[in-house]
């Protein structure tokens, strides 16, 4: 059998999850006493700091919006972050990618026009990475986002599914990542059930590209109680 | 009062209610900030939330430029301040570094920014400057001042505050009034903090 | 954003011995040292001190040796000043602040000779490198001391690979990477005409030069002045005498911490 085929065995994954099976995720937001808002995410293995400055001044004056503010986001990943070998610094072309898309995602929940002529910064480090990583980063973002202050519409999730054989998996880690054979992050509103992130590669039928996309409509809702807790964890320790 | 915590994107009301850190849309207002919401009354206070600047509110800045008596001023936000000088008036000169405490006259939308005309600039020396987020600094006014007269008193400085977020603190305990900051920064959002704070004081109050 | 200098108020407290956060001239900030925060690295450790936070990692691979040393073993520091740790810091290449840091703290552990790079040699063009990362996480003056004392703890905590059949094995029940000794830095910021040790943030943003000293157990291993400002000889001795009697403590807390 091939490689691939050893991904699913006796009906359970790699790791023991069933198909449609997060892994288990912990959210602790303001970890950056120097960031406006901040949260430290693990997911599985992956371990991931996110941060939020602004809304300030956009520079250099001539990227500056009259009629709204400018989203700056950089996500990277750290040299550090993987199992095998020690990577580069500084952004690739998949990190410079996954940074325009993320920003993409918070272009559409953060009301902008309160802000013209400034911009808001969205950091990303990836300081341990396991399969998932941008879907870990914009989750951890969304958090650190909502801790700012910063006003937004919504909180957004974010997740992927992979297909194994014919089966679609929720939440991929790496080696499950590696031997896939469809990839499809989707980041959404969870009020509205919008996607603001969209990529796929692979190969999908029309039905499993529902069945997928249902799929991570409902993972949202046990991403967002994970979201929602560690924002209000701050709040609900401290009694009168 | 029934007061839950809601998130950005929950909603604070089934009908459209124009007010502030909501949003309306098909005839339900949202929240866009963390905060605590009275679910009878519909009262939302923002746990968190940015500075927007409205007529009549003070702020602390430090001067960045001035030009042709027209001293620009950083407000550690994105909407930067104009003190507009008296040309002739050496008492109103401003200059660049110096820390000063106005007020917003006028919150001006101009072509590519928000500007804020400022009025009755206040030069600041010396002391300690500290920022404290926008959705916590009125509590540390407190309603009608009390909470700002108790820090003063209670720890013999004099005590200047932005609702842009910045504190200035001068001549007394400073390290103390620091502290009661903190606290008040942690315990925003709870009841019985202004007495919380008058026991700390008086305990802490180097004597 | 908004750039406020605590000076006059830094000084007025100077002037009566005292600073901002009631310690003592020579007295350093809470100081915490975690382990193993990123098991993927062969070694790993977050420092905190005060509210500087550093993570450091280490992971070692097997490459090329460097074209001047054919026949030992690499050792790579490298450091980032991220973004989200300070206002001031911003997106980018590494800036001559933060390729400083990270040759500083590199000097301070070659120096004192923790990794026998002679030692990491495999074969004919394959050698062990040793790469250590350091990752500012949240800025509030001295990240030298802190810097050191992650790269420390980690390089000191870490796991040796096994190379076997052209391989590189990170599985299974690992040795720790051999290290020799413990070296550890103490960071002074002079104001007016005083000398701080671990300076804060403010305390940083009102000095005329600092000063970082490593050092052994023994001996002076590395020392790098920074800023424009000027030291007397006498100052530079009261420093030395300083990081040998404060750098114990700091040394005792890597052992105790990486289980020596």
């Amino acid at each position: 059998m091939t490689e691939k085929q050893q991904l699913i065995i006796d009906g359970k994954r790699v790791d023991g999850r069933r198909f449609d099976e997060l892994r288990p995720i912990k959210i602790e937001a303001g970890v950056i006493k120097n960031a406006e808002g901040s949260a430290y995410l693990e997911w599985g293995d992956n371990k991931v700091l996110a941060a939020v400055y602004g809304p300030k001044e956009a520079m250099p004056k001539h990227v500056q919006d009259p009629n709204k503010a400018i989203i700056k986001c950089r996500y990277s990943m750290a040299p550090f972050s993987s199992k095998e070998e020690h990577g580069r610094s500084g952004p690739n072309r998949r990190a410079i990618e996954i940074s325009k898309v993320t920003k993409e995602v918070f272009e559409n929940v953060i009301l902008l026009e309160s802000f013209p002529g400034s911009e808001i910064d969205i950091f990303i480090e990836i300081l341990q990475s396991d399969g998932g990583t941008r879907a870990a980063g914009i989750t951890a973002a969304a958090v650190a986002l909502a801790s700012s202050g910063i006003p937004m519409k919504d909180v957004p999730f974010a997740v992927a599914v992979g297909k194994v054989g014919e089966t679609l998996i929720l939440d991929q880690n790496y080696i499950e990542d590696s031997g896939s054979d469809a990839d499809m992050p989707i980041a959404m509103l969870p009020r509205t059930n919008e996607i603001v992130l969209m990529q796929m590669d692979g190969s999908l039928t029309k039905e499993q590209f529902a069945s997928a996309v249902a799929m991570i409509a409902e993972s949202g809702k046990e991403i967002g109680r994970i979201q929602r807790e560690a924002l209000e964890k701050k709040y609900k320790q401290v009694s009168a | 009062m029934n007061m839950k915590i809601i998130i950005p994107g929950d909603k604070i009301a089934d009908g459209a209610v124009r007010m502030e850190n909501a949003f309306v849309e098909d005839s339900k207002t949202y929240a866009t900030v963390l905060g605590l919401l009275d679910e009878q009354s519909k009262a939302f206070i923002p746990l968190e939330s940015v500075w927007y600047p409205r007529e009549g509110d003070s702020l602390i800045g430090v001067v960045e430029n001035v030009r042709n008596s027209v001293a620009m001023v950083n407000t550690n936000s994105t909407f930067r301040g104009l003190i507009i000088g008296r040309r002739g008036d050496s008492e109103s000169e401003m200059n660049i570094g110096e820390v000063v405490s106005a007020f917003v006259r006028e919150v001006k939308r101009e072509a590519d920014q928000i500007i804020l005309i400022l009025e009755r600039p206040r030069k600041l020396f010396g002391g300690k400057l500290i920022f404290v987020k926008p959705s916590k600094i009125s509590r540390v006014i407190g309603r009608q001042s009390t909470m700002l007269r108790q820090l003063e008193t209670g720890t013999h400085c004099t005590i200047s505050v932005g609702l842009n977020g910045v504190v200035w603190m001068k001549g007394g305990d400073v390290q103390l009034a620091i502290r009661a900051i903190d606290k008040i920064r942690e315990e925003a959002h709870t009841s019985g903090l202004t007495e919380r704070i008058a026991k700390m004081l008086a305990s802490e109050a180097i004597k | 954003m908004m750039k406020i200098s605590s000076k006059d108020y830094i000084n007025e407290l100077l002037a009566k011995g005292a600073r901002e956060s009631g310690r003592g001239l020579l007295d350093y900030r809470n100081i915490g040292i975690g382990l193993d925060r990123i098991p993927h690295a062969e070694g790993s450790a977050q420092v905190d001190i005060g509210n500087t936070r550093i993570l450091a990692a280490v992971k070692i691979t097997v490459g090329e040796p460097m074209l001047d040393k054919p026949d030992e073993g690499v050792l790579m520091t490298g450091a980032e000043l991220l973004p989200l740790a300070n206002p001031e810091y911003e997106m980018g290449p590494p800036t001559p602040e933060a390729i400083q840091f990270a040759r500083v703290v590199d000097r301070g552990i070659r120096a004192a000779n923790i990794i026998d790079t002679k030692s990491l040699f495999i074969e004919k063009d394959k050698v062990w490198c040793i790469f250590v990362d350091l990752y500012v996480l949240n800025y509030d003056g001295n990240l030298y001391d802190a810097g050191t004392l992650a790269a420390t703890s980690a390089l000191l905590s870490a796991k040796m690979p096994k190379y076997e059949n052209e391989e590189v094995i990170r599985e299974g029940n690992l040795a720790r990477l051999k290290t020799n000794g413990v070296v550890t830095s103490c960071t002074f910021a002079k104001i007016g005409d005083k000398l701080l040790l671990d300076p804060d943030g403010s305390e940083e943003g009102a000095m005329s030069c600092n000063m970082t000293i490593a050092n052994d157990e023994k001996v002076l291993r590395a020392m790098q002045k920074g800023l424009r400002g000027s030291l007397k000889p006498e100052e530079l001795n009261s420093m030395v005498d300083t990081t040998f009697e404060k750098s114990k403590q700091l040394r005792d807390m890597i052992k105790k911490a990486v289980g020596e």
